[in-house]
């Protein structure tokens, strides 16, 4: 269990944000496509907006040759080219980039840590970091076991029983594991080295501001909790359509598949935020627990279920945009016969008092129509006693949170059209966050960086919620495998999927929201 | 309101946003209630529908999707476009999206890619296809199932038997709410009708009527050509009503029913009525009774109604017709959920009645 720790006597708890530990962050692969698109103009932004400890450097830590400054001045022209704000404020990017370095190393090079461990007690005499640190695991998931096992051999990682003075945690990219054995070995071999307190399993969708709005719309306000179950609930459908192809990423989802890169992690968050139970506290423990509990309850899938509740498909060639794209097969780095999905769609059931009954609709895919993430909370019907016209019931009310892109919420409802007769029309009641804020929301990666720099955990995944996520998809990846698809490509680039998912929604009279 | 800006496909919805950002200083507020797709092929008519469509604005803000197909155009093209139009006059602080999707050529398989993700969703979804549904065409089927009610305009159709099978065949084969202009044309006439033997007594006399004229505006305009069809329509609906059974159909318009019951549909020629419009009915009965109803000449949307048998002739009164001006009824049938029964049971009598293709 975390203890936390008592108030300082000069902090105020909920006002300052600069009470921030200083420190040293080290982000291996820092030549990776992660670190120039999102971490760095995240590390960039944050410091613009003055939430980084004023005692704070940056060290990236990769196996090519490159000097510091190289290294910066693409560090620059990476955060000109991705950062939500841009281009780069020359007065802050001067001083600021006095504190980002390099160091070059092969990640089982035990002199290349030897040499880290050193160069980092440099930093702390120089900017008085403290001895503080935090490891971003940028790389693949077959070096996280080894990088963590040399920091701890070179004395970067603190035994968290006898350090109190000062801190280490490890950010660990996705994917934590390959299924449901991997992820626990994975998990074996990094407790080794590793407490529970200080890894940090990201899953950025848990740092969008829609995500954690989640908790505050849910139990902020009592409107909506009260009808949050099965008594009021038709069912549920959470979406996450992107339409760009696999781009560069070949090799990678090869491997990989949409189960896994974004069913398993992103998916399973959002469907477990929007079914816990309310938490005993905010604290980070108190809610991760809530969310366990909802993936313990999770109905297991039978296989008839698996060709019932479950379909997985892959692009063709299609139009996106009107250009024509080439199919999932014709893209680089990808086999021409390849049976990995690109698109699920998924029928769970949860079972508890809550949910009794409540059908969740996942579905997420490649190359769908528009890009676009969110919860769809579908009412039951009012009573069709009233207001029918010609037979017809009017549409059910439907609470959507957005979450990416056009964050907001809106509300269906439905209203008399103005005029003597009485047709009803539904209309939406749309709150969007940049209208009402007026401000872009900060980029996920920079307030989950900064939750890792302040030690809450509440935005990471805990290690029984990716092992309990993973006994619920494993089984479907057995499947699979053991029954290969054989209409593969089954939907064109530019469609909202494959027709077996239209089918699979509307064997319970339903129909997937047209985004 | 702003000025229409050809734009790639890609980045429709970042310039609208765009636009709106400048509307933001003149307090104009973006409004939606449902999404209106409208198949047009370029024509003489392309015209006539942008007005209705202007017309179906003025009264409710909507995301318009226009798509105009040209298939005689040289060279093949997709071009898409978007502005921001407001309803007539302005005054009122709303305005809606308007994109339009221009094609020729074998592009126009693209078109459902475009469109797809510029629906907003949770909002209805109606699909004005003003061609004739009973000719085949690549974009039917794509359009039609991202909709829950598609507006015909049975003025396109080459056959109206075809059109009536057709739309019949839809609509036992989908769920989709099925409108159609014509008929919602003829809706002030069957509300005349219906109110006229609105007692007891006078819908006895309903059982009797042996001879049904209805007179329609023969003065053709560019767009409208098939002036019988409203007429057609009104017949068809009483045959329907009725239960009346066809014998014989002539190419003059005249029809002969089971247990002598006749019909005619005559033409006359007024100037400023619209075409095709029905201008007056006349019923008879067995027993000497007539119904006559008729568009007062300087009152168009006032009928005078004048009953009389050989024993009385009551005084003459007036019904006023429902608001007919261009573009009211296609704004009627958006908001107004489900198909008309009446509107399938006289399709279905169309295919006697028409049985001999005369429209």
């Amino acid at each position: 269990m975390q203890i936390e720790n008592p108030p300082h006597p000069l902090e105020e708890a909920g006002r300052s944000s600069r009470n921030i530990d200083p420190c040293v962050l080290v982000i291996f692969g820092a030549t990776g496509d992660l670190t120039g698109r999102r971490l760095v103009p995240a590390i960039y932004n944050l410091g613009r907006e003055g939430l980084l400890p004023p005692n704070f450097a940056c060290v990236g830590f990769a196996r090519r040759e490159k000097t510091h400054q190289q290294f910066r001045d693409e560090l620059k022209t990476d955060i000109n080219t991705f950062s939500r704000v841009k281009p780069v404020e020359e007065s802050f990017w001067k001083n600021f980039q006095e504190h980002i370095f390099y160091h070059r190393s092969e990640f089982d090079d035990d002199e290349g840590y030897k040499a880290l461990a050193s160069f980092l007690s440099q930093l702390d005499s120089k900017y008085a970091t403290r001895g503080n640190r935090v490891f971003y695991l940028s790389v693949q998931p077959k070096y996280f076991p080894l990088i963590v096992e040399k920091l701890r051999q070179h004395g970067l990682i603190y035994d968290v029983d006898t350090t109190t003075d000062r801190w280490s945690r490890v950010i660990i990219e996705k994917p934590f594991g390959h299924d449901s054995d991997s992820a626990a070995e994975l998990q074996k071999d990094i407790s080794k080295n590793l407490d529970e307190t200080q890894t940090y399993r990201i899953d950025h969708y848990l740092g969008k501001e829609t995500v954690q709005n989640l908790l505050v719309f849910r139990f902020a306000n009592s409107i909506f909790e009260s009808m949050w179950n099965y008594k009021h609930i038709d069912h549920i459908q959470i979406t996450v359509a992107e339409d760009i192809g696999i781009g560069t990423r070949g090799h990678f989802f090869e491997e990989e598949g949409l189960l896994r890169d974004i069913v398993q992690n992103h998916m399973m968050q959002l469907l477990s935020l929007v079914a816990m139970e309310p938490p005993v506290s905010l604290s980070a423990g108190a809610i991760r627990d809530e969310k366990v509990k909802v993936l313990q309850s999770i109905r297991p899938l039978s296989k008839e279920d698996f060709e019932h509740s479950v379909v997985r498909g892959q692009y063709g060639t299609g139009f996106i945009n009107g250009e024509k794209v080439a199919g999932y097969r014709e893209e680089k780095d990808v086999n021409p016969r390849s049976n990995i999905e690109t698109y699920l769609a998924l029928r769970f059931f949860i079972d508890n008092w809550r949910w009794a009954g409540v059908p969740f609709y996942l579905r997420g895919g490649k190359r769908l129509p528009k890009r676009s993430t969110e919860i769809a909370i579908i009412f039951k019907d009012a009573p069709g006693v009233l207001f029918q016209q010609q037979g017809k019931k009017n549409d059910p009310n439907v609470l959507v949170i957005r979450i990416q892109p056009n964050e907001g919420i809106s509300l269906k409802i439905n209203c008399k059209v103005p005029g003597p007769s009485s047709p009803i029309q539904p209309v939406k009641m749309d709150f969007r966050y940049g209208s009402y804020f007026g401000q872009t929301p900060p980029e996920a990666y920079e307030r989950l960086i900064w939750e890792c720099i302040l030690g809450d955990s509440t935005l990471f995944a805990r290690a029984d919620e990716v092992v309990q996520s993973w006994k619920i998809m494993t089984p479907i990846l057995e499947h699979w495998a053991a029954h290969p698809p054989k209409d593969f490509p089954n939907y064109a680039a530019g469609s909202w999927g494959p027709k077996q998912s239209d089918e699979m929604i509307s064997k319970d009279g339903r129909a997937w929201r047209l985004l | 309101m702003t000025i229409q800006q050809i734009i790639d496909p890609a980045k429709i919805e970042s310039e609208l946003i765009q636009i709106w950002e400048g509307l933001a200083k003149e307090n104009k507020m973006r409004a939606c209630l449902f999404n209106l797709i409208v198949f047009n092929i370029v024509s003489a008519r392309t015209d006539y529908i942008r007005n209705i469509v202007q017309k179906v604005i003025d009264k409710f803000p909507c995301r318009v999707l226009f798509i105009s197909f040209d298939p005689e155009a040289p060279v093949p093209y997709l071009k898409t476009a978007i502005s921001v139009v407001a309803p007539a006059g302005g005054e009122g602080g709303i305005a809606c999206d308007y994109i339009d999707i221009g094609v020729s050529g074998p592009d126009l398989q693209r078109v459902p890619f475009i469109l797809l993700p510029h629906l907003i969703p949770d909002l209805p979804i109606s699909l004005l296809w003003t061609e004739d549904p009973s000719q085949e065409h690549p974009l039917f089927v794509p359009l039609s199932k991202l909709a829950q009610r598609i507006i015909f305009d049975s003025e396109s159709a080459d056959s109206l038997l075809s059109f009536a099978k057709t739309v019949l065949a839809l609509k036992s084969q989908t769920n989709i709410d099925i409108a159609d202009l014509n008929w919602a044309r003829t809706e002030g006439w069957r509300d005349l009708m219906a109110s006229t033997f609105d007692s007891a007594e006078r819908c006895d006399q309903l059982k009797k009527i042996n001879l049904v004229k209805i007179t329609y505006n023969a003065v053709e305009t560019p767009f409208f050509c098939h002036l019988k069809i409203q007429s057609m329509y009104l017949l068809a609906w009483l045959s329907s009503r009725l239960k009346w059974t066809v014998k014989k159909t002539s190419k003059s318009f005249s029809f002969e029913f089971e247990n002598g019951i006749h019909g005619a549909i005559e033409k006359e020629e007024w100037e400023k009525l619209g075409p095709g419009t029905v201008i007056s009915v006349e019923l008879a009965t067995s027993d000497g009774h007539i119904y006559k109803s008729a568009r007062i000449p300087t009152q168009y949307h006032t009928v005078d109604i004048q009953i009389s048998s050989s024993l009385q002739c009551e005084l003459p009164y007036q019904f006023v017709l429902g608001q007919t001006a261009t573009g009211q009824s296609l704004v009627k049938e958006i908001i107004t959920k489900g198909t008309s029964h009446h509107y399938l049971e006289m399709l279905k009598e169309l295919n006697q009645l028409d049985r001999d293709r005369l429209c």
